[in-house]
């Protein structure tokens, strides 16, 4: 079995062989000579009515709130990011929660003190550095977001008309914390609401490749099926309880 | 190669199997009942809809016409995110690639994808002796039953409860009862430690955005996040026509995939996924594959009326518009890919006169045009390979019978009116007051569920000549101006009729209605009734 290494240049090498044949060839197709300049797009994103669509803060709160209810997740509007955490604290504790997961990032430091009987392990990547978070960090994190039975992340997007949050993959809160324990705390400060997905996406189109997150997840709800039988089943691989906590002041 | 392909017997002869199934016609029925009133309903609360599906429509024609631009772009950003991009021209060689980077890996865990089921992947990794686990439950369902999937999105639809109850029983070596919240339990554990001890995690690909060489997930379980997380090994397999350009255009898609497909705003999950993990991540896959798969889609590039075919974006609603498939499922179309696009894109992408017999399965109501969210011309295609079908001297022999004495008796007038007074002759005996019954014949068929209507006593024919005089008269009274533009628009129509023949060019089939050069009828041209 030849090295891993091996094995890439070999793969490398093929890789850029068949792009110029197989390009080539669809030019051949098409009838043209090859198209190596971007081309004019002229219908590039949504038609220009709907990018003109933009709703008013309040408004985007109501819609946000009623799109992600209709589809079982639960919303909660809380003040600061302190009243955020007391809530899910409460929440937590009504739950009966045993072990807590939660993203690496600074807002979150207070969540142990808030839920004292409770074991709160935080999500950073091995070489995030020493810091005074890190001394409740997961050992092993994806097992860790395993076990817990909640799992709170920063979204850092929102959008009204889908009823949609988005998280990204950074070393402080990986794609397992929103996706392994069965019930998710999404908070989400007011002002990353937006009102349409496009606004969201365009972020993206925006960097350079290479430099964006590694995972970009939007979730709209609890995990769903209707295979058996057509008939509707909450939770079958993702969360299946959902709750985004919107808060008004945050930054 | 392609497994799984049971095109041993007809498209009758499986169609008439589906047909006497009763549990299956009505799990059929109301499953695409429930969609297309899904999709109805979404489609009305966002509102012009019919802008969206031209915006829709005109990105995927514009990606298609540049492919080799952005195909090409999408490969080079993709490896500047770290992902390993690999170019398979046909099934066996994806299959052959994916063994390949599998190596000595022992299990597999996939999400949906149809792509690797067009190539055949299971089969292949259980040759190799890689466990390939399906994630999706519906596709987790119809693994352990050893079938294919009967619908595009809804793969499980065929099985009752009782059935999906048995069949998870025997997995799990218990009794589990009928109960949806019970066996989706089951599975939600037994999956659990598979995605968690998986060496190689599997997905498709809905779109793949060429400006940053990012792969865009829709899905609503949550598997494909898993397997796209927890392995160290993703493997992602995507037909080479699924790019979109820029983040901006996915954002229509995303509008028009959901709705499309189960009238959902928005699917639960949305994956962007770029590379695989970044050496600061603490989770995620150590390794990102890339398949490109042709398989008979670069085929379609320069035929003018095919090239389309590659438009579609995978949502199902044209099954679920589909009378014929209402009636006889999925299973019945034999291949992948079912419904009116797996119509048209079974005999593309294999060119087998095999599976031309599909493109008879078709009432050409063209309801798949109208439900399809970028405006792909089915119906056109379809009677487009009928006459390559019949071109390539592949009709049925009775049926070119048929059609020559169709076209004698049609195109003499003199001849069209002896063969009405010999049919009226034959029916005279047969002829009651309340209809005609007789199942002879031609009339076999048709009368088994029906009624022919009673003969007049004179054929219309017969009594235009009288009635042509009638109308005259009456027309002497009406307006100058509405009379000279009613017999303007008569012979506007005439003239067009005799220029275009049957049969017209792809994308020009629907006119809208009140257009002056139209046909006046506001309908499809090519609905035969």
């Amino acid at each position: 079995m030849p090295d891993h290494e091996t094995r890439r240049k070999r793969w490398e090498a093929e890789s850029r062989a068949r792009q110029e044949a197989w390009m080539d060839r669809i030019a051949a197709q098409l009838g043209r000579p090859r198209q190596r300049e971007r081309p004019h797009h002229p219908f590039r994103g949504a038609p220009d009515f709907w990018q003109a669509h933009a709703l008013p803060r309040d408004e985007a709160i109501r819609t946000f709130t009623a799109n992600f209810r209709a589809v079982g997740g639960q919303v909660e509007e809380a003040g600061t990011l302190d009243d955020a955490l007391r809530f899910i604290a409460a929440e937590a504790r009504r739950l009966g929660a045993r072990r807590v997961m939660a993203a690496g990032c600074p807002e979150f430091a207070p969540l142990p003190d808030l839920l004292p009987d409770v074991d709160v392990k935080f999500w950073l990547a091995g070489n995030a550095g020493e810091t005074e978070a890190n001394r409740d960090a997961a050992g092993d994190p994806v097992a860790t977001a395993a076990a817990a039975d909640i799992g709170v992340v920063m979204a850092d997007h929102a959008v009204a008309l889908t009823g949609s949050i988005a998280v990204t993959s950074a070393p402080v809160q990986g794609r397992s914390v929103s996706l392994l324990p069965p019930v998710l705390f999404a908070i989400v400060p007011v002002s990353r609401l937006a009102t349409r997905l496009g606004e969201v996406l365009a972020v993206w189109d925006g960097l350079e490749p290479g430099r964006l997150p590694a995972g970009i997840h939007f979730i709209s709800g609890p995990s769903r099926s209707a295979d058996i039988e057509n008939d509707l089943t909450i939770g079958v691989h993702g969360p299946g309880a959902v709750w985004a906590v919107l808060v008004e002041q945050f930054e | 190669m392609s497994t799984g392909q049971s095109h041993a017997g007809s498209v009758k002869a499986r169609a008439d199997r589906a047909l006497n199934d009763d549990f299956l016609r009505g799990a059929v029925k109301r499953t695409t009942e429930r969609l297309r009133s899904g999709k109805a309903q979404a489609a009305a609360e966002q509102g012009r809809w019919d802008e969206w599906r031209e915006r829709g429509r005109q990105i995927r024609l514009h990606t298609i016409a540049h492919l080799d631009y952005y195909l090409s772009a999408f490969a080079d950003n993709a490896r500047a995110n770290g992902a390993v991009v690999h170019f398979a021209d046909d099934a066996a060689e994806a299959a052959r690639i994916a063994l390949d980077i599998a190596g000595p890996a022992k299990t597999a865990v996939k999400s949906k994808s149809m792509v690797t089921e067009e190539i055949g992947l299971n089969e292949a990794f259980a040759e190799a002796g890689v466990e390939a686990v399906e994630t999706d439950l519906g596709e987790y369902i119809i693994q352990l039953a050893g079938e294919l999937p009967s619908h595009i999105i809804i793969p499980a639809i065929h099985k009752n409860r009782q059935q999906v109850a048995e069949l998870l029983s025997a997995d799990a070596g218990e009794t589990l009862p009928p109960d949806t919240k019970v066996l989706a339990g089951y599975v939600r554990r037994k999956l659990r430690d598979k995605f968690l001890a998986a060496d190689i995690g599997v997905t498709g690909c809905n779109f793949a955005v060429a400006e940053t060489g990012s792969i865009a997930i829709f899905e609503n379980e949550g598997n494909a996040r898993m397997v796209s997380t927890l392995p160290k090994t993703q493997i992602t397999f995507m037909g080479m026509e699924r790019i979109v350009p820029t983040w901006a255009d996915l954002e229509v898609m995303a509008t028009l995939l959901p709705r499309s497909a189960t009238g959902q705003k928005l699917t639960v999950y949305l994956s962007g996924i770029s590379g695989p993990r970044r050496v600061e991540d603490g989770d995620g896959p150590e390794e990102l594959h890339i398949i490109i798969v042709d398989n008979g889609r670069s085929r379609q590039l320069g035929d003018p009326v095919f090239q389309e075919l590659l438009n579609c974006i995978r949502c199902g609603a044209c099954l679920n518009a589909c009378p014929v498939y209402r009636h006889i499922g999925g299973h019945a179309y034999g291949g992948t890919y079912s419904g009116p696009i797996g119509a048209v894109l079974t005999p593309a992408l294999h060119d087998h006169a095999d599976w031309n017999d599909i493109a008879d399965a078709s009432s050409l109501c063209g309801a798949c045009y109208e439900a399809c969210p970028v405006k792909i011309p089915l119906h056109d295609m379809l009677v487009e390979l009928r006459r390559r079908k019949a071109e390539a001297g592949r009709p049925r022999p009775l049926e070119a019978l048929g059609m020559k004495g169709f076209a004698a008796v049609m195109s003499r007038s003199s001849r069209y009116g002896k063969a009405l007074k010999l049919a009226r002759f034959a029916l005279g005996p047969a002829n009651r007051k309340d209809g005609i019954r007789l199942r002879l014949g031609p009339l076999k068929a048709w009368n088994a569920k029906r009624v022919l209507p009673p003969l007049p006593k004179q054929a219309f024919r017969e009594r235009y000549r009288t009635l042509e005089q009638q109308l005259r008269a009456g027309l002497q009274d009406m307006d100058a101006d509405v009379k000279r533009h009613m017999d303007r628009h008569l012979a506007a129509r005439r003239e067009r009729e005799k220029k275009e023949g049957a049969i017209s060019r792809p994308g020009r089939s629907v006119q809208p209605p009140g257009n002056p050069a139209g046909d006046g009828e506001g309908g499809n041209p090519h609905a035969r009734s």
